[in-house]
């Protein structure tokens, strides 16, 4: 395996490792990524076989626990509330990701001069916009330009996904309540972009897109990455980040498939590595001169992990709604409860999104949320879920804690003998009432739309889809871990793009705003490279 | 399941489940789904084909499912179930996975629900959509900003 030095050797090839490989390999430089998965050919998703549904809950999890592939690292959850869920393969988590792809808002860089909690970003949503942008345009996003829950900025490249039946529903309810409703930004094609195919609405987007009409990196950013010289080396599983006696990192050691070790030396290790990859790799680093692990002379290095507890509220109704068709990510969204309003008893909020509910298989197993019907009712539950479902989902605010925090297992490795992440994480309270709320304003918007049941599944376990928080940026390095432009306050040819730098979560999925930030650091770098400290 | 014929050879996993253990899944899939309001009970549909579909797709689900069959549970299926409910989840949850799947999987079943998998729409982004034609975004907008903005709080 050659060892030839690169300028940049990133670690990890999902979603922000893609955004920074493909920016940083365009701007001319050598770029090594070390990816522990593999490709995978959208031939391989299950989305169009009869198994769908059965190797969802397996092969196809979101869960590495569940799916218990050797590329995989185990987590021990055992003292979390939420599982987390991932993918390990070249695009990463977006393999699996449902599409979602809303911003964060202008109010959600500033949380601590607004509402007196957790910390304001050491940037603003304005500087962040016209990153997001140029990522849209990267990715492919379909949407409506105009939404008046953002700020004004360029219109999404594609035009918005049709919303289905149910979201017309709840659309027109919305209508008559008064409340905030939009359809969502997707990272999903609706119409054909640069050579990839529109949308197909069959629902499975959350197993693998066999249209390659959602967007993963793998389609959208690798292939431009290496048509300029990028190298991404596949079933390569690092270990360490090294580092030299002036402090500076010199590359990684990694491990192949067959278990034999290499090291690959660069001037600039960027880890992509996702909050909990990303935490345990900078612990596993630990040496005589950083013995808490690397970049973390703040000793905050694993901690303020957040996952955005979710809860979904589900109506039933009389139509046929076809709920099993139409993409994963959100057809419809709302931000009427968005906002801080302390009157009712917690601060930040939630976006809500409405999703379809699956199969017949999903409508037919007991769920938390749905009772459990067997004898002659089951077929009676059956004909009024299946189908008939529309689903809010929502993503509540999780504000940082240092208790919940990463750390690593004394028993459980992975399949290369690497110990595992380590959970330690509890929904808070503020979580918990923020909920209740918003559980309660979705149900009375689904009986508004004409519902005529409503299912809770409140805390779902398995929905640690985000990962963030567990290195994040500041101002100060007594405090935080990396700077305003992801570069480690320690480590000065370190950096971090991956969810571990949100400094707060916001209420909305992630990725579009990893990828924005990411983005920003790969152009920061480019603009500075002539400053750049490289070890000797 | 019960009246056909199950070709079992070595090797193949329902010569592992053994026909006892069969003829036990079709008795607690007949009470999970029976037969009732125009659909078969799951006992009838979740023939030894099907059963061999699941457990191929789902090697995972054998040993739970072994361990939810095993004879020591006795006739009544309520019984059996009742039990693995309070001690042993994972094989309940095993053996209504490999019912519910395979009774979902077959194809009468199916379209008795009108349900013809997931199927390709390809969407046509040319059509314009009912919210505007209907105007329900008009009042959002009118409405105007909704967003907080941090420099005035
Ligand atoms: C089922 C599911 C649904 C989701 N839906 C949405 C959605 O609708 N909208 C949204 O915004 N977000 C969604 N997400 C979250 C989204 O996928 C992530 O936010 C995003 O992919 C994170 O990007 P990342 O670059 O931080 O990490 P990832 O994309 O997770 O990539 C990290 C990569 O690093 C690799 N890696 C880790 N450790 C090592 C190591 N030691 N050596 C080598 N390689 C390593 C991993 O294998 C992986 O490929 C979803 C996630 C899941 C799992
Ligand atoms: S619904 Fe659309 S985005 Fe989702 S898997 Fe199907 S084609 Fe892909």
């Amino acid at each position: 395996m050659s060892t030839e030095p690169a300028d940049v050797l990133i670690i990890g090839a999902g979603a922000s490792g893609g955004v920074v490989a493909r920016r940083l390999a365009e701007a001319g430089y050598s770029v090594v990524c070390l990816e522990q998965g593999r490709w995978h050919d959208r031939s391989e998703y299950r989305g169009t076989e009869l198994d769908w549904e059965l190797t969802a809950r397996k092969q196809w999890s979101g869960s590495p626990n569940v799916r218990g592939l050797p590329e995989d690292y185990p987590v021990d959850d055992m003292d979390s509330d939420l599982s987390p869920l991932m993918f390990a393969g070249v695009g990463g988590s977006m393999l699996l990701f449902a599409g979602a792809w809303p911003r964060m808002l202008p109010s959600d860089f500033r949380v601590r001069s607004l509402d007196g909690v957790a910390d304001d970003w050491p940037l603003t949503y304005e500087e962040l916009r016209p990153f997001y942008e140029r990522n849209d345009r990267h990715i492919g996003v379909s949407g409506l330009g105009g939404d008046p829950a953002y700020p004004p900025g360029e219109d999404p490249p594609l035009p918005p996904l049709p919303i289905g039946p149910g979201a017309l529903k709840v659309a027109r309810a919305h209508d008559r309540l008064g409340w905030h409703w939009w359809p969502e930004p997707n990272a999903i094609l609706s119409t054909p972009y640069e050579g990839r195919h529109q949308c197909v609405q069959r629902g499975t987007c959350m197993q693998g897109c066999n249209e390659g009409a959602k967007a993963s990196t793998d389609l959208t950013h690798w292939p431009h990455a290496i048509a300029n010289g990028a190298r991404l080396l596949t079933g390569a599983r690092v270990l360490r980040i090294e580092t030299n006696s002036q402090g500076l990192a010199t590359g990684a050691l990694w491990l192949d498939e067959d278990g034999r070790e290499h090291f690959q030396p660069a001037n600039v290790v960027v880890l992509a590595a996702n909050a909990i990859g990303t935490a345990r790799l900078l612990l596993l680093s630990a040496s005589n001169a950083h013995p808490d692990g690397l970049a973390n002379s703040s000793g905050t290095v694993g901690t303020r992990l957040m996952m955005h507890p979710f809860a979904s509220v589900t109506g039933l109704f009389n139509d046929n709604l076809e709920s099993w068709q139409g993409h994963f990510g959100c057809s419809i969204e709302s931000f009427q409860f968005y906002e801080t309003d302390q009157r009712r008893g917690f601060v930040r909020g939630a976006k809500w999104g409405l999703a379809p509910t699956g199969g017949p298989i999903n409508a037919a197993l007991p769920s938390r949320a749905g009772k459990q019907a067997w004898g002659p009712d089951h077929h009676i539950q059956m004909r009024a879920r299946f189908g008939h479902g529309a689903s809010w989902g929502l993503f509540g605010e999780d504000l940082p804690d240092p208790s919940n925090r990463v750390g690593l297992s004394s028993t459980i490795t992975d399949s290369s003998g690497i110990p595992a992440p380590e959970l330690h994480y509890k929904v808070s309270e503020n979580s918990r009432k923020l909920l209740d709320f918003h559980i309660d304003k979705a149900s009375e918007s689904l009986l508004a739309a004409g519902a005529h049941t409503i299912e809770v599944d409140r805390l779902m376990q398995y929905s640690g889809w985000h990962l963030l928080g567990t290195a994040r940026m500041g101002e100060d390095p007594t405090t935080s871990v990396l700077n305003r432009w992801n570069r480690s306050h320690d480590v000065a040819n370190l950096y971090v793009v991956d969810g571990s730098c949100f400094v707060t979560s916001g209420g909305v999925n992630p990725t579009s705003t990893i990828c924005a930030v990411a983005l920003r650091a790969a152009d920061h770098m480019v603009n500075t490279r002539f400053d750049q400290q490289v070890p000797r | 399941m019960n009246a056909e014929p199950v070709e079992i050879t070595p090797g193949d996993s329902m010569f592992e489940l053994g026909r006892d253990r069969i003829a036990t899944l079709a008795s607690v899939a007949d009470y999970l789904i029976p037969a009732a309001h125009g659909m078969p009970s799951a006992g009838e549909v979740v023939t030894a084909a099907q059963l061999r579909f699941v457990l191929r797709t789902r090697p995972d689900l054998f040993d739970p499912l072994i361990a939810a069959l095993r004879y020591e549970l006795g006739d009544d299926p309520s019984v059996r179930l009742a039990a693995l409910a309070a001690h042993e989840p994972e094989a309940e949850a095993a053996l209504q996975m490999v019912i519910v799947a395979g009774y979902y999987t077959d194809a009468g079943v199916r379209s008795r629900l009108g349900y013809q998998g997931q199927v390709a729409k390809p969407v046509n982004a040319r059509d314009y959509p009912t919210y505007l034609e209907e105007g329900l975004l008009d009042k959002v907008i009118e409405r105007g900003p909704i967003w907080r903005n941090p420099t005035t709080g």
